[in-house]
Formats: structure tokens, C-alpha cells, sequence
């Protein structure tokens, strides 16, 4: 931080001092050494818990049996098309939500009555349970990708919307003065002052939207029948027993969730610069 | 009395007659000179529709501004100061009474009146060259590109902050920031500059530092100033004038004239040692030891409607 220096008679500030330090060559990679070496001794220790064979094997297979199933299962194309599908369906349904949730988000905080009006409609259907319209959907659309679809969207586009409306309403109410009195017109105000002001509320919403998609996406897989995506793996090795090709689905799934939150992450970022003053 | 920019020069200007100064509130009537700001019996207010009561924040303000007057607010938290100073601006409309900027009713924010916040309110996403070019760059007051750039940088110069045009508003101290509060409000060349306590953020060294430059500076801008602040001792050194406003509803309860030669900041004859500092803060701190005491919040005025 640089601090206000008043130098006597001329009002001149100085350039904030810049002083070399030293730091290790390797202190970047800390982070990710640490996670490395976290996750390998998780992995050794589940090993060894589970050749002691003190747990049922049905529900607690090796470590080692996982991966392999997991390399076996991406050889014999069993995995490969169902991630594919599960993927292209979910990042379809998510451009889909934040297509519609942030401008119609953006409407309602922007106005009144648009807010009145669709507000009874979006409370509701961001607090009912998704699980519960699958019937309804299937009755609609029958069983099949139409379907799986529209439960993410139903999953992601209302945390989506919500969140750009509260971006809107919580503007600074002195950043609205300042644009008054500095001339901006109703557009310029929406550019210039709300829409950058929202941008990190986006961000968050569609950070939600994503992990509420991705229950959506599974949910319309595992009980809407359609026989494709990850969902169905699941539900098929689950019948079949097959415990280690369950965990290897499962641990695909958490590397596709942690890897889609990491690059929103990166993207608030990218978006936000200025929200880095108190880094946590 | 009109001050004139020869005030600044070395002698003071010429001392208006001593004015019957803990005497009673002033009149309006008494201030000679044309009027750059005129408040008629002012009275505004917050409405709750829910409890069906309006909270009167001033009441009956009558006040007139001379061109080139620094006028300085004081008042208890919550008397309405910032209301006084909102109307100016045209962010709120008065319930009865007219406010006028050179006789004519203000019925808006305008390109001849800017203002400067306590929490700066600057863009967080732009860089402080950029901060500064909002004010140019609007509908209401758009300066054309080429003339921008010259504008700016003279007003950043002005506050002190050349070199750091690139930086970001969370990159710079508070005193800093304001700066470039400062510089905005400055580069449009507003004929009235609010000032909502501009310093009240800041420490308290950084603090006379800035109302120091802030002197100069209006020394050389020759702006009007209408400056709220919570310090007594920040209204002295400033203001021309001090109005003091008294606790909910806000009334005018006196305004008192300064008659401290400028520069108030001279390193060989500092205005805040002098004996008249010590008469006008002793006579403030009187006045306002009481409204803090008697600050006893009260419930929202019925008014009829």
C-alpha cells in the first residue's frame, strides 16, 4: 500500500517503493506439491485399509482395482462416449441457462415490475426440490437427451438469475450518486456503472448454476433412463455390482466438478481484478 | 461579502466589521452580494409508507451562498447535513421550499455542480486516469476526446497524483483515493463543489494534509464549496463561513463568520493558533457539546399528507 506523503510546500506524491526480496524457485508450486503428495497418501492408505480386508470388498474395493477399472472402462469404450455425452449435455444446458437467467436476472433488478411480476414464479422454482419435477418431465418429453436437458436448465438458470438480480440491487447506492451527478445518461448508467458493478455477482451465479447443473445432470441420468451419460454408468454398476467401476465414476465426477468450479475461479479473476484486496 | 481571488495573495483581504458573532443565529437577510445559492425555507424529508410517517430531516432552511464562499456544514450525525447538501445536487426535491443555484430552481443534478463522497465512490474496475474522465465523458457535460487528456492530467496534477494515472482505485491509500475524488469533481470545472465529508475516511494526519492542499487547490479553482464535516476544528480552518446545524429536524441554529486570513496552512502564521481559532471553537464546541448530548433520537414526525 502506498500511503500519502505531504512533502511540504509541493503537493507531490511518490512512486510506491518497490524492493526485490527473495523467494524461493519453487515457492509457486507449493500448492500444488502439497495436493499431489495429500492425494497420494490418501490413496495408499485406501489401499492399505481395504487389503486388510476389514471392510466388505463389495462396497470397498481396492484403490488400485478403481484405477484399473477406470483404465479398462476408457480402453473397451465403455466410459469414453457416456463422459462425452454427459459433458456436451451439461455445457449445452449451462449456455442455455446463463443465456436466459442472466438477462432476465439483470431485468428484475432492474425494474420494479419486472421483478413483481416474476419474482413469485423464480422464488418458487429455485426452492423446489428438482428431483420432484423428473415425473412431470418424463411424462412431458419422454425419456431421452430433450429431457435430460431441461433439468439442468431447470437446475442452473435460477441461482443464475437470482444472483444477477441481487448484483443489480446492491449497487452502490454512492456509485448511482456519482453517476448522477457526473452526467451519465439512464444507458451510460447501465454500462458504465451497474453492469460492471454486477459482473462478479454473475460470476457467483453461474459458479452456482454449475454445481446445481451438474445434480440436475445426474438426477435426469440416473432416473430419467435415457441409457447414456455418466449418471446411467452409475446406475448400471451399481446393479451389477461392479463397485470399483462406481468409484471410478465417481472420481471422474469429482474431477470434472473441481476442474469446471478451478476455471470459473480463473475466470473471476480475470473478470474482478479489483475484488483482490483481501486475499483469503 | 464576495471574496475575491486577491485574498490569496499575501495581505488578507480587508476584514469585514467584526459581527456580533455568539450573538444569535444570522439572518439571511444580512448577507450582501448577489446569491449563487439560495435556500428558501427548505424542509425535506424520508417517507416510510409502511408506518405512514415521513422523518423530517430539515426543516425551514433558509441559507444564501456567495460566489467563491466556502461554506463550511457542521452538525450533529443525522441532522440532515447531507440532505441540505443532496438537494443542492438534485438528488432529492424538497417537501416545501425552493432551492435555487443563480436564481433558478434546481430541479436536477447539472454539469455546474459536482460533488465529491466519503467513500469516494470511484469506479473500481477503472484505473484513476479513467476515474477521472468519467466526469468528461457523459452525456450531460461530454468534453471531446482530444481536450480530455489535457484536462486530466491538469487536474491530476492539481491533486497531486500525476504518475499515478495506471493505478487502481485499491492500490492507493484513502487520502489517495479522495484525490482522485477530488480530481474528478475538479476536471469538469463545476462552479460548485459539494464535499460530503471528504476526509471523514481517512487518518488523521493524511487528514490536515488534504485539507491543506485542498485549501490551495480551491485557491487556484476558485470553486464555491459547500464542505460537511463532523470536525469542528476542520470547519474553522476551512470555512469562510460555518453553518451549524441542529439536531432532528435539522434548523439552522446559527451560521458564524470565520474572518481568518488565508492561507490558514501559512508555516509563519498559522490561522489554528490564532486567538480568533480558539474563540470560534470554544463558542462551536458550546453550541454542539449540547446537540450531542441532546441527541436523543426521537420518533419519526407525524406529518399530515
Amino acid at each position: 500500500m502506498t500511503r500519502v506523503v505531504p512533502n511540504g510546500s509541493k503537493g507531490t506524491q511518490r512512486a510506491p517503493q518497490l524492493e526485490a526480496i527473495t523467494v524461493s524457485r519453487f515457492a509457486p508450486f507449493r500448492g500444488a506439491a502439497i495436493t499431489a503428495v495429500n492425494l497420494l497418501v490418501f490413496f495408499v492408505l485406501w489401499e492399505l485399509i481395504a487389503r486388510t480386508g476389514f471392510i466388505n470388498p463389495l462396497f470397498f474395493p481396492r484403490a488400485s482395482e478403481v484405477f484399473s477399472a477406470l483404465y479398462r472402462g476408457f480402453e473397451d469404450g465403455t466410459i469414453l462416449p457416456q463422459l462425452t455425452h454427459s459433458i456436451t449435455n451439461f455445457l449445452i444446458g449451462l449456455a442455455i441457462s446463463a443465456a436466459i437467467g442472466i438477462p432476465v436476472g439483470l431485468l428484475m433488478g432492474a425494474s420494479r415490475v419486472a421483478d413483481l411480476i416474476l419474482s413469485p414464479y423464480v422464488w418458487a422454482m429455485t426452492s423446489l426440490p428438482r428431483v420432484a419435477l423428473i415425473p412431470l418431465l418424463i411424462l412431458i418429453l419422454g425419456f431421452g437427451n430433450a429431457m435430460q436437458l431441461t433439468i439442468i436448465v431447470l437446475s442452473a438458470v435460477f441461482p443464475i438469475m437470482v444472483n444477477c438480480m441481487a448484483g443489480v440491487k446492491t449497487v452502490d447506492s454512492s456509485l448511482l450518486r456519482a453517476g448522477r451527478v457526473f452526467g451519465t445518461s439512464q444507458s451510460e448508467m447501465y454500462v458504465k456503472v451497474i453492469l460492471p458493478f454486477t459482473l462478479p455477482f454473475v460470476i457467483s451465479g453461474v459458479n452456482q448454476g454449475i454445481a446445481r447443473g451438474l445434480v440436475g445432470m445426474l438426477i435426469g441420468e440416473l432416473l430419467g433412463g435415457g441409457g447414456n451419460g455418466l449418471g446411467y454408468l452409475l446406475d448400471r454398476a451399481g446393479q451389477q455390482f461392479d463397485a470399483p467401476m462406481l468409484y471410478a465414476v465417481l472420481l471422474l465426477l469429482a474431477v470434472m466438478s473441481v476442474s469446471l468450479i478451478q476455471a470459473m475461479r480463473w475466470l473471476e479473476e480475470r473478470a474482478a481484478p479489483w475484488r483482490d484486496i483481501t486475499p483469503t | 461579502m464576495v471574496r475575491l481571488g486577491a485574498q490569496y495573495t499575501d495581505h488578507p483581504a480587508a476584514e469585514p466589521p467584526e459581527r456580533s458573532e455568539p450573538a444569535g443565529p444570522a439572518k439571511s437577510s444580512e448577507v450582501v452580494g448577489p446569491a449563487l445559492i439560495e435556500a428558501v425555507e427548505v424542509s425535506a424529508g424520508y417517507e416510510n409508507r409502511r408506518d405512514r410517517t415521513r422523518l423530517i430531516a430539515l426543516r425551514d432552511i433558509s441559507l444564501t451562498v456567495r460566489p467563491g464562499e466556502f461554506l463550511a456544514i457542521v452538525g450533529p450525525s443525522g441532522c440532515g447535513k447531507t440532505t441540505l447538501i443532496n438537494i443542492i445536487a438534485g438528488f432529492v426535491k424538497p417537501i416545501s421550499g425552493v432551492m435555487k443555484v443563480r436564481g433558478e430552481e434546481v430541479v436536477g443534478p447539472g454539469s455546474d455542480r459536482a460533488m465529491v463522497f466519503q467513500d469516494y465512490a470511484l469506479l473500481p474496475w477503472r484505473t484513476v486516469e479513467r476515474n477521472v474522465e468519467f466526469a468528461l465523458e457523459n452525456r450531460r457535460g461530454r468534453v471531446p476526446k482530444p481536450d480530455r487528456e489535457r484536462r486530466i492530467a491538469d487536474a491530476l496534477a492539481l491533486v497531486g497524483l500525476a504518475g499515478f494515472e495506471n493505478s487502481y482505485p485499491h492500490q492507493l491509500s484513502g487520502g489517495m483515493r479522495q484525490r482522485v475524488g477530488i480530481a474528478r469533481a475538479l476536471v469538469g470545472q463545476p462552479e460548485i463543489l459539494l464535499m460530503d465529508e471528504p476526509f471523514g475516511a481517512v487518518d488523521a494526519m493524511t487528514r490536515e494534509a488534504m485539507q491543506a492542499e485542498l485549501e490551495k487547490i480551491i485557491a487556484k479553482t476558485r470553486q464555491t464549496v459547500l464542505f460537511i464535516t463532523h470536525s469542528i476544528d476542520e470547519a474553522i480552518t476551512l470555512g469562510d463561513r460555518i453553518v451549524v446545524i441542529s439536531n432532528r429536524p435539522g434548523t439552522i441554529r446559527e451560521i458564524i463568520e470565520v474572518n481568518l486570513p488565508r492561507p490558514r496552512f501559512d508555516e509563519r502564521n498559522d490561522a489554528r493558533r490564532s486567538a480568533r481559532f480558539g474563540e470560534i471553537r470554544g463558542h462551536l464546541w458550546n453550541l454542539l457539546s449540547g446537540e450531542a448530548l441532546g441527541a436523543t433520537p426521537t420518533p419519526a414526525t407525524r406529518s399530515g399528507r
